[in-house]
């Protein structure tokens, strides 16, 4: 039987950077997918935006964390990942909106987050074209930007399988071995593992993991579909994002790629549960008509593919990250709801500094994404 | 001008408008109608757009709507010129780069959600499509039939050559376009019929709906209970360095060109692939008035149907077996291609290569069946059928009956009680055969009466000849009992009507008479700008293509039903039944230059067009990642770009194969919609003849922008 300091099941937004950090730190690392490679669960329809511009301290802390490995990655890993400091702009046209935001602002300013408000004018001078009627201004964070999830995962794989990682794909985990309180193995359809450590990063399938060790994880997914442009030349600088809601929809959100490519997803009314990742023919018309609303200079863009993701949600909108009390040696990492991509680089450095170096700097983050809070309330900014 | 104004089988259209638009600023003159890279190739300019990767020049490549290589500015915005009509006082502009998107600041004046319900969609109006929406017409059901193009009949309207196969069953030695008429004739009239052209499928959706883009400028989503994929085939892309350059494209845009619009796109053409296709594009260029150099086959044996390489070794073009395309090169367009033999790995032996000055290198290596609808189809658990290309590469004639087979599964499955005709069955598999044995022929000698000479020696599927003729002399020597028979002059009462002569579509068959004991008269087909008189002398050739004797021609009548003309020749006894070919092609348009002249680095063949990714930069990227799932050269950009995979996909299993990696082990590409961009204003149906202009002025004005 393989065995391995840390097994991480599931190579996707969280499981390929931890893996890195942890190779990176003399860890033997093993990660298991169902998969044919990295990133083929929801990474691969992440939409790109990473921010650190939350409301909560610990998701603030961890974006922070990956916010400063995206600006500075290509400097030092020499891999492009299509990084652009855009920054993100919560726009309002409503004074019951703008009135949330500047609320918010207070906490985000005592988290030191670089976030402002800033009026119509230069929302404008930001996303030229953007509809003026109505138009109050919005919070601004210009620190705040964008990548490509494909380019930045297989940029961690390669790093990962550099410092000598292991990957298996093409297995399905299908049970843990338990003795008393502690996992023995992690068994898949070919095959069987131990680990001193075992991670679950499997996203949409993470409740499904850590119920085998009898942990039962709030994880449910949620579908939401996403879209891609033709490149044209740069006309947007920020992440746009419109957190009004209709009838047949809630907040929507949509940016400009470094290759000009316009990047856009919708959360659906009601929200879509369950595991279907196929496209849908209600998306685009919706998603289009309220880019257009917003935004009506995109009427000449053409849309050129889109697909559909699934967001892990916790009742409450904010990760799990934390052991299990059923099983002692296993790490959860799951529920990121739907904001893997953003999370995963600065939890993975985190994780790994937590498994590898046994650092008590990040006790509050445990504390507030404990497995076992009440999960109530919802997070503002989901 | 690069127009073709005299053809020997089409008739260019007459009454077209002549309007004035601008390219980069410079007058120039064009159709109204026609689209705007025909319009561009007319007056020279091949250049349409410059990559932002690299400042490579883009221009045609699918002329089919797939690839979007041909975009240029119109209007001030990116359009793709060969689906593009033109119109008076356009401005059309090369691309440079990434293009500007238009300031436009007037609010979302409407939108509408657009949904049709039907029985069936067909997806593809071809000669499979067109047969199966009438067969499921007639039974009942409601269908509607999206196509991608201007004109029914798919592929056929390229078609100017006269069919194989039998007259009645799939309207043989009628030329291709004058079949998707007759088709098309006959599902219109059919009420249970919706017919919509120029609205390609741009998806098929879980909810079991599919997204059309209709009319190119409205998006219209169809609830169907059941789908027919009759969606035909694309050319394969094939890898050598200077695959990129402007001038080397697929044999069916040269089709599209030079037969449906009538350009002169060429000077001289090289052609890789001697499949029908080939054989048959070579053919369409001579008679275009197009040189051709020759013909590459990388297989130790011509691919497609030996009469029609017989006909094109007879017009004068070399066929260059066990050879492949070493380079193309040129400055920012082609110039040269260098050729060479291959050993038994197919790895070119540069000591024979060649090089010969063209101005256009035409692939014609294969097609690949569009048939991803159907794969989602199946996977989202949808009642589906495939037809025509989609199902199986294969001839037209075939397609007509695979359409029609192909319904009557659907309208099975669909609870209809329906009888599959068993010779429909035997028909399509005979239509769609591959050839079968060669078969010699014994010499026949001239006698005081007419009698048909016949020179094709190869099983096909192909009856004309006994068709047409009136005493019924001509009749299939039974050996399989089939189609694929070959014919023979059984009897002896020949007329010399010349109609089997006119007929035959591999212009395979001379009619024969001795004069005098020195002399006898040959009539020969040709289908050729016939610019000469009786008294005139030509070279005849024999079916190798050897030169024979030159011979005076006596008299030429036109045959019109078939556009063709009969030529009668005065020909010395001895070579007289050997006689069957003209010479067409000067020699000199075969000639390579005396030293080859070539530089080859493989690696640098580009296998994603639309955003110019490198052979070798995926390789080493397979490598480095140790990659083993399509998906992830999407890292690269590689299969991420406006034709959605469309062109690039067929070449992955040589990428992996190149890094080591067995293609069968590697994960395939995930299929997603859209498969053809749209506006984001056309998917929201706004109305946009609502004035935007004017509430854009107007908005700018109140300080909008």
């Amino acid at each position: 039987m393989k065995s391995y300091d840390v097994l991480i099941a599931g190579a996707g937004s969280i499981g390929v950077p931890l893996a890195y950090y942890c190779a990176k730190k003399g860890l033997k690392v093993g990660v298991i997918d169902q998969e044919a490679s990295w990133g083929r669960g929801q990474n691969r329809a992440a939409i790109g935006g990473i921010r650190a511009t939350h409301s909560d301290p610990a998701k603030i802390r961890i974006c922070q964390e990956s916010l400063a490995i995206a600006a500075s990655f290509e400097e030092e890993h020499g891999i492009d990942i299509e990084w652009h400091q855009g920054g993100y702009l919560f726009v309002a046209y409503d004074e019951q909106r703008e009135k949330a935001f500047r609320e918010l602002l207070k906490v985000q300013h005592a988290a030191g987050l670089g976030i402002d408000w800033i009026d119509a004018k230069r929302v404008a001078e930001l996303s030229p074209g953007i509809a003026m009627e109505g138009l109050r201004g919005g919070t601004y964070s210009p620190g705040d930007g964008f990548a490509s999830p494909l380019m930045t995962n297989t940029a961690f794989h390669r790093l990962a399988i550099e410092a000598g990682a292991e990957f298996i794909f093409g297995e399905r985990v299908t049970g843990l071995d338990m003795k008393g309180t502690r996992i023995e193995a992690l068994v898949s359809d070919k095959g069987r593992y131990s680990a001193g450590l075992y991670v679950d990063t499997a996203g949409a399938q993470g409740a499904e993991i850590a119920a085998w060790a009898g942990s039962e994880m709030p994880v449910h997914p949620d579908a939401h579909e996403g879209g891609v442009t033709e490149p044209v030349a740069r006309f947007m600088e920020p992440m746009l994002v419109d957190i009004r809601a209709d009838s047949e929809s809630g907040n929507y959100y949509f940016y400009q790629a470094t290759t000009g490519q316009v990047v856009f997803c919708i959360t659906p009314k009601p929200q879509i549960w369950g595991t279907d990742t196929d496209n849908t023919s209600s998306f685009l018309p919706l998603c289009v008509r309220r880019m257009l609303e917003l935004y009506p200079r995109l009427r000449n863009l053409k849309v050129r593919r889109t697909w559909r993701g699934l967001y892990p949600m916790t009742p409450d909108g904010l990760p799990i990250v934390g052991y299990a009390r059923e099983a002692e040696n296993l790490l959860l990492a799951v529920g990121m709801c739907g904001q893997g991509f953003m999370i995963g680089p600065g939890l993975g450095r985190i994780l790994a500094r937590v498994i590898a170096d046994r650092s008590e700097d990040y006790g509050f983050i445990f504390d507030e994404l404990t497995p076992y809070r009440k999960f109530e309330g919802m997070e503002m900014l989901k | 001008m690069r127009r073709i104004t005299r053809h020997p089988v089409i008739a260019p259209s007459e009454g077209r408008r002549e309007v004035s638009f601008s390219f980069d600023g410079a007058d120039l003159r064009g159709y109204e109608g026609e689209m705007i890279s025909s319009a561009l190739f007319a007056n020279g300019i091949k250049r349409f757009s410059v990559h932002p990767k690299g400042g490579a020049p883009q221009g045609i490549f699918c002329a089919n709507g797939q690839c979007s290589q041909c975009t240029v500015i119109v209007d001030g915005l990116p359009k793709k010129a060969c689906i593009t009509p033109l119109s008076a006082g356009l401005k059309v502009a090369t691309m440079e780069g990434l293009p500007v998107l238009p300031e436009s600041a007037a609010g979302l004046a409407s939108n509408e959600k657009r949904v049709i319900a039907t029985d069936v969609l067909v997806i593809g109006g071809g000669p499979s499509g067109l047969g199966a929406a009438t067969e499921l017409a007639k039974l009942g059901f409601s269908v509607v039939l999206a196509d991608d193009k201007e004109s029914l009949g798919g592929k056929l309207v390229l078609q100017t050559h006269k069919f194989f196969g039998s007259e009645e069953d799939c309207h043989a030695g009628t030329r291709g376009f004058d079949i998707a008429k007759k088709l098309e004739a006959e599902l219109r009239a059919n009420p249970k019929a919706t017919i919509l052209t120029n609205s390609p499928v741009v998806g098929i959706f879980k909810d079991r709906k599919a997204g059309i883009y209709k009319d190119y400028s409205s998006y219209l989503l169809v609830d169907f209970k059941a789908l027919v994929v009759a969606a035909g085939a694309r050319e394969r892309s094939i890898i050598f360095p200077g695959n990129d350059l402007l001038g080397v494209y697929g044999a069916g845009a040269f089709q599209t060109l030079v037969n449906r619009d009538l350009v002169r796109a060429a000077e001289r053409v090289l052609v890789v692939g001697s499949g029908n296709v080939g054989l048959i594009g070579s053919y369409h260029a001579l008679q275009a008035g197009i040189e051709v150099a020759g013909i590459v086959e990388i297989l130790d044996k011509v691919n497609g149907y030996k009469v029609h390489a017989d006909k094109i070794v007879r017009m004068g073009v070399p066929i260059h077996l066990s050879s492949t395309v070493v380079s193309a090169e040129g400055d920012g367009k082609l110039e040269r291609v260098t050729i060479a033999k291959v050993d038994k790995d197919w790895k070119p032996l540069l000591d024979t290569a060649r090089t010969y000055e063209v101005d256009t290198l035409l692939i014609a290596a294969g097609l690949s069946p569009c048939e991803e609808f159907y794969r989602q189809a199946v996977e989202f658990g949808f009642l589906a059928v495939r037809a025509g290309d989609a199902e199986e590469i294969a001839e037209a004639s075939s397609a007509m009956f695979g359409g029609r087979i192909s319904a009557l599964a659907l309208a099975k499955m669909l609870g209809k009680k329906v009888e599959i005709d068993e010779t429909w069955v035997a028909k399509r598999e005979v239509l769609k055969s591959k050839p079968g044995d060669r078969i010699c022929r014994d010499l026949v000698e001239a006698d005081e009466k007419w009698r048909p000479v016949f020179f094709c020696e190869e099983e096909i599927p192909c009856n004309p000849c006994t068709t047409v003729c009136p005493t019924g002399s001509i009749k299939l020597e039974p050996r399989r009992g089939n189609i694929l028979d070959l014919p023979y002059f059984r009897g002896n009462d020949c007329r010399g009507c010349t109609a089997c002569v006119a007929a035959c579509p591999g212009l395979a068959v001379s009619l024969l008479r001795r004069i005098d004991a020195s002399w006898s008269e040959v009539v020969l087909p040709y289908e050729f700008l016939a610019d000469f008189e009786a008294g005139s002398m030509h070279t005849l050739l024999d079916l190798g293509g050897n030169t024979l004797e030159e011979a005076e021609l006596l008299r030429k009548v036109h045959n019109s039903k078939y556009k063709t003309w009969i030529l009668h020749f005065k020909v010395s006894a001895a070579v007289a039944p050997r006689v069957i070919g003209i010479r067409v092609q000067r020699p000199e348009a075969t000639a390579s230059l005396a030293t080859p002249r070539f530089s080859c680095a493989s690696e640098d063949a580009i296998v994603c067009r639309c955003e110019r990714v490198s052979f070798g930069e995926l390789v080493q990227f397979v490598k480095d990642n140790r990659v083993t799932d399509i998906n992830q050269l999407k890292t690269l950009r590689a299969g991420m770009g406006a034709c959605g995979s469309k062109t690039c996909s067929s070449l992955y299993p040589s990428v992996f194969r190149a890094a080591g990696i067995d293609p069968k082990a590697v994960e395939a590409g995930t299929l997603r919609p859209l498969t053809v961009e749209v506006p984001m204003g056309d998917l929201v149906n706004e109305d946009r003849n609502h004035g935007q202009a004017e509430r854009d002025a107007d908005a700018a004005q109140r300080g909008g922008y």
